[in-house]
């Protein structure tokens, strides 16, 4: 089933063309990785995705319905999730206890089965030792780690990562890149993910959708399957 | 000190403040907002001048004038996303100089009126601003109990709220709504030059105390509770401005705390 479509999509800030012909989808299964080099407006791509930004032109289409038909639920992972408020007033049990929230949890109390998924989320990043531990007082790691932990406990449908592994050793990167490539295989949860890791990840993920440019022109986009007629090669830009 | 109806009104009105304090305190605090309340404290200056000016009860006028500040004040804080504290600079001067400018239209003696909301009085708090405030801190209480985890959830991060689904600019604008209401309510009793401490001190306080989320509320009650009636009580006997008495036992906790932890 189709997650998200981003059909010609451009983005201007201000006068400025950012982005052009970006033209791709991800499907429930799918683990796409988004490259590009640094300031190729990858998180700008995203937060078009999200409905944070509006596209210039084009259009993107995010599924309301997940492939059970019920409501579609994303997972955002923001790029600068580690330098979030420290003196938030939250135990890391709290925090990813509110991952359960979007799961129908707005305004009733968490059951068991909520707890356990919290609960694994938390032992898959290591974390559950920490539990009770004021998030302010973690590590730049750790708080990468609850945050993955965080959206793991929602369980989404979707997951929509902004370079959820910056600050992780090798180790822990290749363990959270297997627990993805699980979730998309064998649970059928569709996964953009930005990265500058493609090389580590290309052995995980089964799309690779890269944004590239001629000098001087706005970041297109090239897509390894969707939208073939569009999306052309560099060596193909005039 | 109990035989006066007006000490009964401040004590019950102080109660009621302790409870709904460190709730809209807190959420000011963590979504950098604390000069939020400063604002419309000043606004507020000028809904009270523009009531005493056309002679209606300011109360009324001034819950109307400071809704329209609140609103405005969201929609500027959309406008100038980067510098946020632009919408903060542009209102509460604007606030204060429409009140000026009302002040000096008034030349029916209501300078006097204009201080005891400046600094506030508990000799003029009414059966109707207590139960204003009860009926208010109800609302605020139901609404908390409600919408608690979703106000987790926006305070914590505002994208991570708006993609789980939440109506983030619906939430914000009732958020300022109440604040606003809020302050009009508590004003002539604190002061306007002090209310946003009266607002944000128990949850500051309160914030370095306790780990936890609900924590920081139910220690900010206590806190709230403390200097309130404390403050009354060095105000009646010692004649002092409530909220400045107020305010610097908030002070003084906060040193100690800040000496010992």
């Amino acid at each position: 089933m189709q997650y998200i479509k981003v059909e010609d999509l451009a983005f201007h800030y201000e006068d400025e063309p950012v982005l052009e012909n970006i033209c791709f989808q991800v499907n429930s299964g799918d683990f796409a990785m988004l490259t590009g080099e640094n300031g190729a407006a990858k998180t700008t791509l995203l937060r078009n995705i999200l409905g944070l930004l509006k596209p210039t032109k084009g259009s993107v289409t995010l599924s309301k319905k997940n492939k059970e038909g019920e409501k579609l639920v994303v997972g955002y992972i923001p790029q600068q999730v580690a330098s979030f408020n420290a003196g938030f007033p939250s135990t890391v049990l709290e925090l990813v206890n509110s991952g359960r929230f979007p799961r129908g949890k707005w305004f009733k109390k968490l059951n068991a089965d909520d707890k356990e998924h919290v609960k694994k989320a938390l032992e898959s990043v290591g974390m559950w030792d920490a539990r009770h531990k004021k998030i302010g007082e973690l590590s730049g790691g750790q708080k990468q780690r609850i945050s993955i932990a965080r959206v793991f406990a929602m369980d989404p449908d979707l997951f929509i990562l902004d370079e959820p592994t910056t600050g992780m050793d090798v180790d822990s990167r290749e363990e959270f890149y297997k627990l993805l490539q699980h979730a998309s295989e064998f649970h059928n949860k569709g996964i953009l993910m930005v990265t500058h890791d493609h090389e580590e990840i290309r052995h995980y993920a089964n799309k690779h959708i890269e944004l590239i440019r001629k000098e001087g022109s706005p970041w297109r986009c090239f897509s390894t399957d969707s939208c073939k007629e569009r999306s052309k090669h560099p060596s193909s830009f005039h | 000190m109990f035989f006066y109806g007006f000490m009964q009104r401040a004590f019950q009105a102080s109660i009621l403040i302790s409870l709904i304090a460190p709730v809209l305190g807190l959420f000011l605090i963590l979504r950098r907002q604390s000069l939020m309340a400063d604002t419309l404290s000043h606004v507020s200056l000028a809904g009270v001048a523009l009531g005493l000016l056309l002679g209606y009860d300011p109360t009324w006028i001034n819950i109307l004038v400071i809704v329209i500040a609140a609103i405005s004040l969201e929609y500027l804080r959309k406008v100038y996303r980067t510098y946020s504290e632009i919408s903060i600079a542009i209102l509460m001067s604007g606030g204060m100089a429409v009140a000026l400018v009302l002040m000096g239209l008034n030349d029916s003696g209501g300078t006097v009126s204009i201080q005891q909301f400046l600094f506030g009085s508990i000799v003029t708090i009414s059966n109707q601003q207590v139960w204003m405030l009860l009926i208010l801190t109800s609302i605020i209480l139901i609404l908390y109990g409600i919408f608690r985890k979703p106000m987790y959830t926006l305070t914590f991060d505002e994208e991570t709220a708006y993609t789980a689904g939440l109506p983030i600019q619906f939430m914000s604008l009732l958020f300022n709504i109440l604040t606003g209401i809020t302050i009009a309510l508590i004003m002539p009793i604190v002061g306007a030059l002090l209310v946003s401490a009266i607002l944000i001190m128990p949850a500051a306080i309160s914030i370095r105390l306790s780990k936890r989320f609900n924590g920081v509320i139910v220690i900010g009650i206590g806190v709230a509770l403390t200097g309130m009636i404390l403050g009354l009580l060095a105000s009646y006997y010692i004649g002092t401005p409530p909220g400045a008495s107020i305010t610097l036992i908030y002070i003084a906790i906060f040193s100690l705390i800040s000496v010992f932890k």
